[in-house]
């Protein structure tokens, strides 16, 4: 198994009509025993910008606090939160930086930019950027993430609806993985609330 | 090295030469060995492609009223899951099962093998065979190919005249007889609840009970195994399906989900 497949994850983010969703699985493994079964891998930058990392779970957070650290630095020069679309280029940069020793993760970027216009993206893990209209995976589920979300996905999707579908794609394409699942934890991302919900999924 | 090639042989008497329709019958089947320049290449090559495959959990474990025996039903190549409905306790005959863990084809064509020459025991010395002597056949043949690739780790349970019997047969040609055994990538967690809860004198439902929960604690630790833990039981009377429940739904049955405390309550706020 690769480096990449050391711990499991599953991350998806999905775009509805003025809002997103954003959904991880909560298993922490060394291959293919389980650690911990409540393991955070989703993280507020700020109240309209989210990130997911997926991958090698030491990387996850030693990147994870880089990016807090640099996003704190930002919001004392420029006395505002940052942009989703300027988090995204620091984060490609941050792993460019390493190019020739890189980070082993692979992060899901959500956020709500100018007009409440929702904002998803992913990169490699040497920084790639790509930009999606409807959804993005990461993680060692994610071929069936694809297929999942692709087959449930409806553009313009209210809060309530985004809500159900990606919980479904998030479940169903973690069944076909063994190395994640064990619950899912989703944040669904409207202009005036943040909703967190923990989901019921199989423990095996 | 000679081949045991017993278990190929037709069961069909030899007819006389000028019967050309049997002819396709009477002809012992042979594995062909490939011809390869590097053999001990190929043969490597051959071990480590079914290497990954022990990726399940079975048990068994002799009791006062038999023999117990559990298995989960989760089939995975690297990290994807191929089937989460794979059975793999295999009735080999009326009063006699084996467990399935390694190579799924190995361990079927195996034991339905076993299955042919047990009844072939059966009619030819007009009494069952013991579960000593089916292990012993099973593992002599496993030894013949040792190095050749397969990968087989099952145990044999069944109940003869000298009461429950379990043997634990794997395809290095080893063979074990014990009161309790676990195999498979879950097995660490499964002997974990297995040790700690075992008794003698249990009763069915209890040994039921012990054998369900320790294949479900294994595929909670083990990403390898899933699925549906189904439990047999071997008696005197031959073997009966006990129960078949998905891992899924036993987990909530163990562990409730209860209702917590809010830790932060949404307030209205103005103007955002």
């Amino acid at each position: 198994m690769s480096i990449f497949e050391y711990n499991g994850s599953a991350l998806v983010a999905m775009v509805g009509k003025n809002c997103f969703a954003i959904a991880s699985d909560r298993r922490l493994g060394v291959q293919l025993q389980t650690i911990a079964t409540d393991f955070q891998r989703i993280s507020k930058v700020h109240d309209r910008l989210f990130i997911g990392l997926s991958g090698l779970a030491t990387d996850a957070q030693t990147l994870h606090q880089r990016l807090m650290f640099r996003h704190k630095l930002y919001q004392l020069r420029e006395e505002r939160d940052m942009k989703p679309e300027t988090f995204a280029s620091l984060v490609s940069a941050l792993l460019y930086e390493k190019r020739f020793g890189p980070y082993f993760c692979q992060p899901v970027i959500a956020g709500l930019s100018d007009g409440d216009k929702p904002f998803i993206c992913t990169t490699d893990s040497i920084g790639a950027k790509e930009l999606a209209k409807d959804f993005v995976v990461a993680g060692t589920a994610g071929d069936s993430l694809y297929g999942a979300c692709e087959a449930m996905f409806k553009p313009d999707m209210e809060p309530e609806e985004l809500f159900e579908t990606l919980s479904q794609a998030l479940l169903a394409s973690v069944d076909r993985d063994c190395l994640s699942g064990w619950g899912g934890h989703i944040y669904v991302v409207t202009p005036t609330e943040v909703k967190e919900c923990t989901l019921k999924g199989r423990m095996d | 090295m000679k081949l045991d090639t017993t278990g190929l042989e037709s069961a069909l008497p030899l007819f006389g030469t000028n019967c050309q329709m049997v002819d396709g019958f009477t002809a012992a089947p042979a594995f062909d060995l490939p011809t390869t320049l590097d053999f001990d290449g190929f043969q490597k090559e051959a071990i480590q492609m079914v290497k990954p495959a022990k990726g399940t959990t079975t048990l068994a474990f002799i009791f006062k009223e038999g023999v117990m025996v559990a298995a989960d039903s989760r089939a995975s190549m690297g990290g994807y899951i191929s089937s989460q409905s794979v059975k793999k306790i295999i009735e080999i005959n009326p009063y006699m099962l084996g467990t399935m863990a390694g190579g799924a084809a190995d361990c079927q064509f195996w034991h339905r093998n076993l299955g042919i020459k047990c009844r072939l025991h059966e009619l030819a010395n007009k009494r069952r065979i013991s579960v000593t002597g089916a292990s012993k056949l099973l593992a002599n043949i496993l030894y013949s190919y040792r190095g050749m690739g397969l990968s087989v780790g099952t145990m044999i349970a069944g109940w003869d005249e000298t009461g429950p019997g379990l043997y634990y047969v794997d395809s290095e040609g080893g063979r074990l007889k014990g009161p309790r055994f676990s195999v498979g990538s879950g097995s660490p967690y499964a002997y974990g609840v297995l040790d700690s809860g075992y008794r003698y004198d249990m009763s069915i439902e209890e040994a039921a009970e012990l054998a369900r929960r320790a294949i479900y604690h294994a595929t909670f630790r083990d990403g390898a195994s899933g699925g549906v833990a189904s439990v047999y039981h071997v008696g005197p009377n031959g073997w009966k399906k006990l129960s078949g429940d998905d891992v899924g739904e036993l987990h909530y049955k163990y562990y409730p989900v209860t209702p917590s405390t809010v830790e932060q309550e949404m307030v209205e706020v103005s103007g955002a």
